[in-house]
């Protein structure tokens, strides 16, 4: 059984049709890379997943783990094991980092029936997976990505997804906005988390950062269907000849 | 109001100071007092008197056998105690040394009214009423170069149904000297109506957190003056969250230079409580600074007020006039109003204002949905989060729990009630 299965997913944003059918499945162990132009549906396909509120879908379902989402609310796919990491991580100003993190994880935790960590517990568990991503305490002491910079976000947002040992994670344009040793700080961090239980799913716009996230396949997103999957090779096509070659071909 | 009924109170004020001769400061105000604001004049357009037109109000006959105080009080502060608007020594602390409360005599009181008067407080409805028939004007000094180590209490209770209180109240910080001071508002009674008047002598400073938290039918109408002068230094903190309506005006005189004024303020609002902070900033001389935060959060069917004049006078250079003002709203049926005014008459000046009324945001609720967070936890992680920031910034650190549990009392019922509302839609 799949641990991500997407069937047929249609989604309309202001009757403007988004997604027209989209399908995928992921399996244990796998990274998929969801590669296309602007406007092609992909940060709409992540907030669809994660479950923000207007992203509903027209038709098609949605299955994680056999658990179908398309009832669930935004916090309860978090809790069940669906991470997003976001292009653009939001600022809450007033909350302290480490409660933040406390909180997430402990509501993770309720919902898999573990104990919650107590606040030392949890500090000390933080701090380890902190150091890895080479987030300092100082930024955990500051308010959630207030002030940070870029690849300080980024780095913020794979540092949840450790904490959080999410089954699906969804990085969505994750390499955006990011320097070279940024993005091979990132890209490290999420390898790290690579493992045969969960699955991850990559949605970029370049081929850069398959460079360091290496795909076990790729899927080519334009106007909202998938047009071609393949391969890691299918990512060095587009960097060669475009999407345009692809798009025109389909 | 009504007439008869503004007629009534007015009348009551009136047989009482008949009393005095002519020219006896309760006689005065009382002359003054012609009627209730209505809704026509500009500043009490947004708080309108109407549902206190509904009560029968006579003010108050203190009754010094009273002695039953609720407020749990701070460890280690000096308590002043007011029970139906009257000090009560029995209950209070005594004064540390440099340190002084009096009763003011009827000239002394006399110049207090005629400083109050000069101020845009003349004719506000709790200066003229508070000042006919309050049972004393107390002062409370601190000598020159004191610096009051331990904080001051003022604690305001007392009251009855349908009766007023007017607890009366002058500081004065000499020069060089400084005293951390809480006021808690806890009536119980129909109509409080405190009159504050602070004079900071040059370089004093004086910090001050109201907690305004009356009874659930209490209308307070509390008005406060203060003249700051050289290089004193002003940092005020309102919590408003009980009454049904509460109203705290203050009206700030910076008139020595490089005097200092942070005039922030919340306000947390539910049910049909509704809630005013109105705010007038005169700058007089050059290079004085005032900031002031508010920020508000409502919910049911309550509505909140914030009014924020700043005028600086043409010879009043290197101003610096901060404003900001936030309001939360939280249910479809509260509502939130914000006046900022600036009135700038000098060329060399930084002043700001901002004000914004709305509900909390889309992107950061989704965010924390996202890492798994409950709405409703969401809710409250934020607002908290809005409120713990000022809170903060205004108050001592040792202070930032016992502020921020009187916050969160009021936000956990106003929270608790949007909680059931939302899930039954």
């Amino acid at each position: 059984m799949s641990l991500l299965e997407i069937k047929n997913a249609h989604l309309k944003l202001d009757d403007k049709n988004i997604l027209n059918g989209v399908s995928l499945s992921v399996n244990k162990g796998e990274v998929h890379a969801i590669m296309g132009p602007n406007g092609s549906g992909k940060s709409t396909l992540s907030y669809m997943l994660a479950g923000r509120d207007g992203y509903e879908l027209e038709e098609g379902e949605i299955l994680l783990d056999g658990i179908s989402l398309s009832e669930m609310e935004a916090d309860e796919r978090a809790r069940s094991g669906l991470f997003l990491a976001f292009q653009y991580p939001v600022e809450l100003p007033g909350v302290g980092g480490m409660s933040f993190l406390r909180e997430a994880v402990n509501s993770r935790r309720n919902f898999l029936g573990k104990k919650e960590l107590d606040h030392l517990a949890f500090v000390k568990e933080a701090r380890k997976e902190a150091s890895k991503m080479f987030v300092k305490d100082e930024m955990l002491k500051r308010a959630v990505n207030v002030g940070f910079s870029g690849g300080e976000k980024k780095r913020f947002e794979i540092l949840q997804m450790a904490l959080l040992k999410p089954k699906v994670s969804i990085l969505d344009e994750t390499d955006s906005g990011l320097d070279v040793d940024a993005l091979k700080i990132v890209s490290d961090g999420v390898n790290a988390q690579r493992n045969n239980e969960n699955a991850i799913v990559v949605i970029t716009h370049y081929q850069r950062l398959l460079d360091y996230i290496i795909p076990d396949f790729v899927h080519i997103l334009s106007d909202g269907v998938i047009i071609k999957s393949g391969g890691p090779e299918l990512a060095l096509e587009v960097e060669k000849n475009g999407y345009s070659g692809l798009i025109n071909a389909a | 109001m009504q007439h008869s009924i503004k007629d009534d109170y007015i009348n009551s004020l009136k047989n009482y100071t008949n009393q005095f001769k002519d020219t006896n400061f309760r006689r005065i105000a009382c002359n003054d007092f012609k009627s209730w604001p209505g809704p026509r004049e500009e500043t009490w357009r947004l708080s309108r008197l109407g549902s206190l037109s509904r009560k029968k109000i006579k003010p108050i006959n203190p009754n010094f056998k009273k002695n039953n105080t609720n407020t749990s009080k701070l460890n280690g502060s000096t308590i002043i105690q007011f029970i139906d608007g009257a000090f009560r020594e029995d209950l209070s602390s005594d004064m540390p040394s440099g340190v002084n409360l009096s009763i003011l005599g009827d000239s002394e009181s006399l110049e207090y009214l005629q400083k109050i008067k000069k101020s845009n407080l003349s004719n506000h409805p709790s200066t003229n009423a508070s000042l006919s028939c309050t049972p004393s004007i107390m002062k409370l000094t601190v000598t020159k170069d004191t610096k009051v180590k331990d904080f001051f209490e003022i604690i305001y209770e007392g009251g009855e149904n349908s009766q007023s209180v007017h607890p009366v109240l002058y500081i004065e910080l000499k020069e060089n000297s400084s005293l951390y001071l809480i006021e808690r508002f806890n009536h119980l009674t129909s109509l409080a109506m405190p009159l504050q008047l602070t004079e900071l002598r040059n370089k004093a400073s004086l910090n001050s957190i109201k907690i305004f938290n009356d009874y659930k039918e209490t209308h307070n109408l509390s008005a406060n003056c203060a003249y700051l002068s050289e290089k004193s230094n002003l940092n005020s903190f309102s919590l408003i969250k009980g009454g049904i309506f509460t109203r705290s005006e203050t009206h700030a005189y910076l008139n020595g230079c490089g005097a200092k004024l942070n005039l922030n303020g919340i306000y947390i609002s539910g049910n049909k409580q509704h809630h005013d902070l109105t705010t007038a900033i005169y700058h007089d001389v050059s290079d004085c600074t005032s900031k002031q935060i508010v920020r508000g959060v409502l919910g049911g069917k309550s509505t909140g007020v914030f009014q924020g004049k700043v005028k600086v006078a043409k010879h009043a250079q290197r101003t610096d006039g901060q404003q900001m003002s936030r309001a939360i709203l939280l249910s479809d049926s509260a509502s939130a109003n914000a006046k900022p005014e600036l009135e700038i008459y000098a060329d060399d000046v930084i002043c700001a204002h901002g004000a914004t009324v709305g509900e909390l945001d889309d992107d950061q609720l989704f965010y924390l949905n996202s890492r798994g967070v409950p709405m409703n936890k969401a809710r409250e992680i934020l607002i908290k989060a809005f409120l713990e920031d000022i809170i903060n910034q205004s108050v001592d650190k040792s202070l930032h729990n016992f502020v921020f549990k009187e916050a969160e009392l009021a936000l956990s019922s106003i929270l608790t009630k949007e909680k059931s509302y939302n899930e039954t839609l």
